[in-house]
């Protein structure tokens, strides 16, 4: 059996895990069972590019952001160019203030909720595209693929003109429709409101890349499947629930995942809807750090506040690179 | 839900029973067109309101339809000083970006799908956790080492920047692609003489093409947006990119809708027609990539 | 190393190809040996008006040789970006900053001594408005201008509201609003939540302020009774407004909503009216302006006596140009024509009578007595920054919530930032 989580989901490879592979004319050979050659030096001189750039570019801010934190850095120091350390007193001044754990509290609600709406949808999306006759998935498949392809600038823009206040056509259809307490509602005003309005906007731009690589995925259960599941008596929902879930979980997984990743480091969208307003109630993590350290100019505080975030989506993401790293391993 | 929910379940004449057949037929279409509905509207919504005239947005009951096309806001947008230039800093980033990334990605998914060597597993996790990275909160530590380095303002560090943001996940999904194309091809070519080299260039590469391509629209759209960072580093009006000039023009024309939609549609276009493209084949690359499974 | 890493990538060249493109030009005689420089100069948005532009870059052209490129700046995210670009091998030459702003700029050592160009052209700056250029007893910028707020209405609607003269007290200013929110379908006064300079005027008005010391450090004075007082007229103001309770008068532009011809009235500086007029030329005839009337007709409302510095980034290698720049642009004929052209309050009293004739100036001239600013030391910067407490508090104040509990809740805020580590 060999299972395969792909850390990355649009070449959805997997197999089912309960039945035997259908054998398919020019498939190569399955991954555990590959012979491969000895590379020697190749492999290393293949990847040197990829993490030379990865080192120089990524490692060294990263270093060098750790090395913020631990500075008093504000105005004068970042103008004259000195370095003074400060100890440990960024971080002990962030984790023991309140704000801070408020911002992580409200960080982990707002992935969760949102990654679950995500994936709610999406696969619900997907699994109806999968039912639809050829023309409706490609009317369906269009219309995903713009909001897929709308530029979260662009996106934030427009859906600041959707829900404005004054003329906004949201305004207007919730009048329209009977709730005449909705004309001239500032949604910007309020921390859930604001919440809605940034959440729907995630989930929008999101849901197409769940739905049309799901339905992908689910081009590739082969029919025998269904057939011998309807052979044996299966109800539509047994056949749903012993066939198609299964084939697409590792499939769910690693999007859910991935998915996780994004929203929580999801800045552009939070950031040009409302700044994180009103009264900082719509901050998550990387805009607290951006807004104390680049806004309040208190940057080695920013600094701490970042390394703090990435641990701590280091530490959400931790049983999913076990999950993979196990993965790696089954291939070998 | 009714149904195996899948492509076969749901084929008319399926089953029988006429009145669950028509259910059957009709729920699906309907939700697809609500579906669809809510998932552009946001997006005419903005070339609509491009288009109208100020007197059709700022009214009391919206106007659905620009019945009386006008061009002046996009005039409006493109009056910005050094706009062309802003246009060719963003192409020349995104493009170089993100073929530099493809470049790059390939040799290195090459040999972490074809190879077996000492470190492989480390290294995937390297990828792994880089994709993680969460670039916006960095930007003081990348601004002090461009700022040290003396290269502000300048393009350059820009596109290197935008290579490594989408090289993680470029590497991983083309990985998977590579993985994807049997392996027989490519020794059967070698059996016909052809070089290692060769044999990637004539056999495999045509069968990457998709993947590539499905591969590039996430650098795309993140090189193409990218906002924070060229902020901080480039405050020089030549070396700057859209999204500034989008961001620059909301402020400033934060009432005038009808300008604001036309930059935004500006700024969206060149996305939007590039995955209508790529769609056919990037779907098709998916579909190819998950069949080989 | 990471040069060489470009040269590796071989695209190095045409980046630069690209990034280069743009600078140098062909120099002009002058002078000077400054031929073939250019001065670069940070202005805000509004604060250059168009021919002064004109003339002062033709005369700094002529006088040195040297070419002057101005970038207009905005004001939100305006001290990230100073402060940055303070810190970088080729700084701006010559900045505007906020004077509520100088003095934490003045204590980063970012800006250069000005002390010799004081004692050459400085000496008849007023006293008042040069203080907040002034940090530890050294000139680190030169006073530019000053300004403060008027009433900017619209002369038709309020015309059609039966209105024949401008009010010269508060109940005659409401009594004019009513007027126009029942005779006209004008909305009476366009006043976002978070106008803050306006309330602090009206702050100034009360006799209070938005800090205070206390026991050697700076702390909040939001808790104040005369702030809430000055709130509560705030609050009223802000009843004859549909305009957004949580944003501020540049977002969206106040002036552009007043140029749309809908607004009866917005509370606003000079060179406001410009942009109303760029945006609707039409409006330009119905534009009128009156002092902010006070309690009673001989003393108007407090105002915030708003203001800019000029100043030289420490870091700029062309020093001498810049103060040759400050010269022209503080002499005594383009600070007038400044005055004249832009309605703003000149750097020297025998320069006032130049803004005689402008209306916008004129209906600012009379509040200039009763006005003030915030505490010129260098901590205050820190409370600007976005999201500015003060704000949060009087959008808090506009939802409903009490004087009290409104300044309770940002109180911990102001005074973190008054005692952050500088």
């Amino acid at each position: 059996m060999s299972v395969r989580t792909h850390d990355a989901p649009p070449p959805v490879r997997s197999t089912p895990p309960t039945r035997p592979r259908r054998p398919r004319p020019g498939d190569g050979a399955p991954h555990g069972g590959r012979e491969r050659r000895s590379a020697g030096g190749l492999p290393y001189l293949l990847l040197l590019p990829a993490l030379a750039a990865t080192a120089v570019l990524l490692g060294w801010p990263l270093v060098m952001n750790g090395l913020l934190s631990f500075q008093n850095l504000n105005m004068t120091q970042l103008i004259q160019h000195v370095t003074e350390w400060a100890g440990t007193d960024n971080y002990r001044d962030t984790l023991g203030s309140e704000d801070f754990w408020r911002v992580t509290l409200r960080s982990v609600l707002f992935t969760a909720v949102n990654v679950a709406l995500i994936m709610l949808f999406g696969t619900l999306t997907g699994l109806l595209l999968a039912r639809l006759g050829p023309r409706m998935r490609l009317l369906l498949c269009a219309g995903l693929v713009l909001a897929w392809a709308m530029p979260v600038i662009a996106a934030t823009t427009v859906y600041q003109w959707l829900f404005a206040q004054r003329f906004g056509v949201v305004n207007w259809v919730l009048d329209a429709v009977g709730f005449h307490s909705m004309a001239g509602f500032n949604w910007t005003g309020g921390q859930m409101s604001t919440f809605f309005v940034i959440s729907l906007l995630i989930v929008w731009t999101s849901v197409p890349f769940v739905a049309i690589n799901l339905y992908a995925a689910t081009t590739t259960i082969p029919k025998e499947l269904y057939e011998a599941a309807s052979l044996d008596g299966a109800s539509a929902a047994q056949s749903f629930a012993t066939v198609t879930l299964p084939f697409l979980r590792p499939f769910l997984l690693v999007t859910t995942f991935l998915e996780v990743i994004w929203i929580f480091k999801a800045f552009p969208h939070i950031f040009a809807v409302n700044e994180g307003g009103p009264d900082r109630l719509t901050e998550t993590l990387p805009v607290y750090a951006f807004v104390e350290g680049v806004g309040n100019q208190h940057y080695g505080m920013g600094a701490a506040i970042s390394v703090l975030t990435i641990l701590i989506l280091l530490a959400l993401m931790s049983y999913y690179l076990r999950i993979a790293m196990r993965q790696e391993e089954d291939e070998k | 839900m009714k149904g195996p929910l899948t492509r076969r379940g749901g084929r008319p004449g399926s089953r029988p029973g006429s009145r669950a057949r028509t259910w059957a037929r009709v729920w699906p279409n309907a939700t697809a067109l609500v579906l669809f509905a809510g998932f552009v509207f946001p997006v005419y919504w903005m070339f609509s309101t491009a288009f109208k005239p100020d007197s059709d947005i700022v009214t009391d009951s919206p106007v659905w339809f620009p019945s009386r096309p006008t061009l002046e806001h996009f005039a409006t947008a493109v009056q910005a000083e050094n706009f062309w230039t802003l246009v060719r800093n963003s192409v020349t980033v995104t493009l170089v970006a993100v073929g530099l990334a493809l470049l790059i990605a390939l040799f290195a998914a090459f040999a972490l799908a074809r190879m077996r060597f000492a470190g492989r597993r480390s290294i995937v996790l390297v990828f792994m956790v880089a994709q993680m990275a969460p670039w916006e909160v960095m930007v003081i530590a990348i601004y002090m080492t461009v700022r040290d380095a003396d290269m502000l303002n300048s393009l350059v560090p820009l596109t290197l920047f935008y290579t490594v943001m989408v090289l993680p996940l470029t590497i991983l999904t083309l990985r998977g692609y590579v993985a994807a194309v049997p392996k027989e091809l490519e020794e059967s070519a070698m059996v016909d003489g052809c070089g290692r080299t060769q044999a990637f260039r004539r056999v495999i590469f045509p069968l990457l093409a998709p993947g590539v391509m499905a591969t590039s629209l996430f650098g795309f759209i993140t090189a193409w947006n990218e906002f924070p960072m060229v902020l901080i580093l480039n405050k020089d009006a030549q070396a700057q990119t859209l999204p500034l000039w989008l961001s620059g023009f909301q402020t400033a024309f934060g009432d005038d809708w009808g300008a604001t939609m036309a930059a935004a549609s500006l700024f969206a276009l060149p996305i939007l027609l590039l995955f209508l493209y790529l769609q056919r084949k990037a779907v098709s690359g998916l579909t190819a990539g998950a069949v080989k499974g | 190393m990471r040069r060489g890493l470009i040269a590796a990538t071989g695209i190095a060249a045409l980046m630069a190809g690209v990034a280069a493109c743009g600078t140098g030009g062909e120099a002009e005689s002058g002078a000077d040996g400054f031929k073939g420089q250019t001065l670069t100069l940070w202005a805000m948005d509004g604060s250059t008006p168009e021919q002064w532009e004109k003339d002062v870059k033709a005369a700094f052209e002529k006088k040195t040789g040297a070419k002057l490129k101005l970038e207009v700046q905005q004001w939100n995210g305006i001290q990230q970006k100073i402060t940055t670009a303070l810190s970088e091998p080729d700084p701006p030459d010559v900045i505007e900053v906020g004077n509520t702003q100088t003095p934490a700029y003045a204590k980063t050592g970012g800006l250069a001594d000005l002390g010799d160009l004081k004692k050459d052209i400085g000496t008849d700056w007023t006293e008042s408005v040069n203080k907040s250029a002034v940090y530890g007893g050294k000139q680190y910028a030169a006073p530019w201008y000053t300004v403060n707020r008027t009433v900017i209405y619209n002369k038709r609607i309020w015309r059609d509201a039966g209105i024949d003269k401008t009010p010269r007290t508060r109940a005659e200013f409401f009594d004019a609003l009513d007027a126009v929110e029942k005779k006209t379908d004008a909305e009476p006064l366009y006043l976002p939540g978070q106008n803050w300079y306006f309330f602090d005027g009206l702050l100034i008005g009360k006799d209070a302020g938005l800090i205070k010391k206390q026991g050697g450090k700076w702390v909040s004075n939001l808790a104040d009774p005369k702030v809430g007082s000055a709130m509560k007229l705030y609050e009223k103001y802000a009843s004859y407004s549909d305009a957004p309770k949580d944003k501020d008068e540049a977002t969206p532009q106040q002036a552009e909503v007043f140029a749309k011809g809908k607004t009866g009235a917005f509370i606003g500086l000079g060179w406001e009216a410009a942009t109303a007029v760029e945006a609707n030329p039409e409006i330009k005839k119905d534009i009128g302006y009156f002092t902010i009337p006070g309690e009673s007709a001989d003393k108007p409302e407090g105002v915030f006596l708003g203001g800019s510095n000029l100043a030289v980034a420490a870091g700029s290698e062309k020093q001498e140009l810049a103060k040759e720049f400050l010269k022209i642009a503080l002499s005594d004929k383009f600070e007038g024509a400044l005055a004249e052209e832009g309605g703003v309050i000149p750097n020297k009293h025998s320069l006032q009578k130049k803004v005689e004739g402008n209306p916008a100036a004129e209906a600012a001239a009379p509040a200039v007595a009763g006005g003030g600013l915030t505490p010129l030391i260098p901590q205050w910067a820190a409370v600007e920054n976005p999201p500015n407490p003060v704000k949060s508090y009087m959008t808090a104040v506009l939802k409903g919530k009490s004087h009290a509990a409104a300044a309770e809740s940002v109180e911990d805020e102001i005074n973190k930032r008054l005692s952050q580590k500088q």
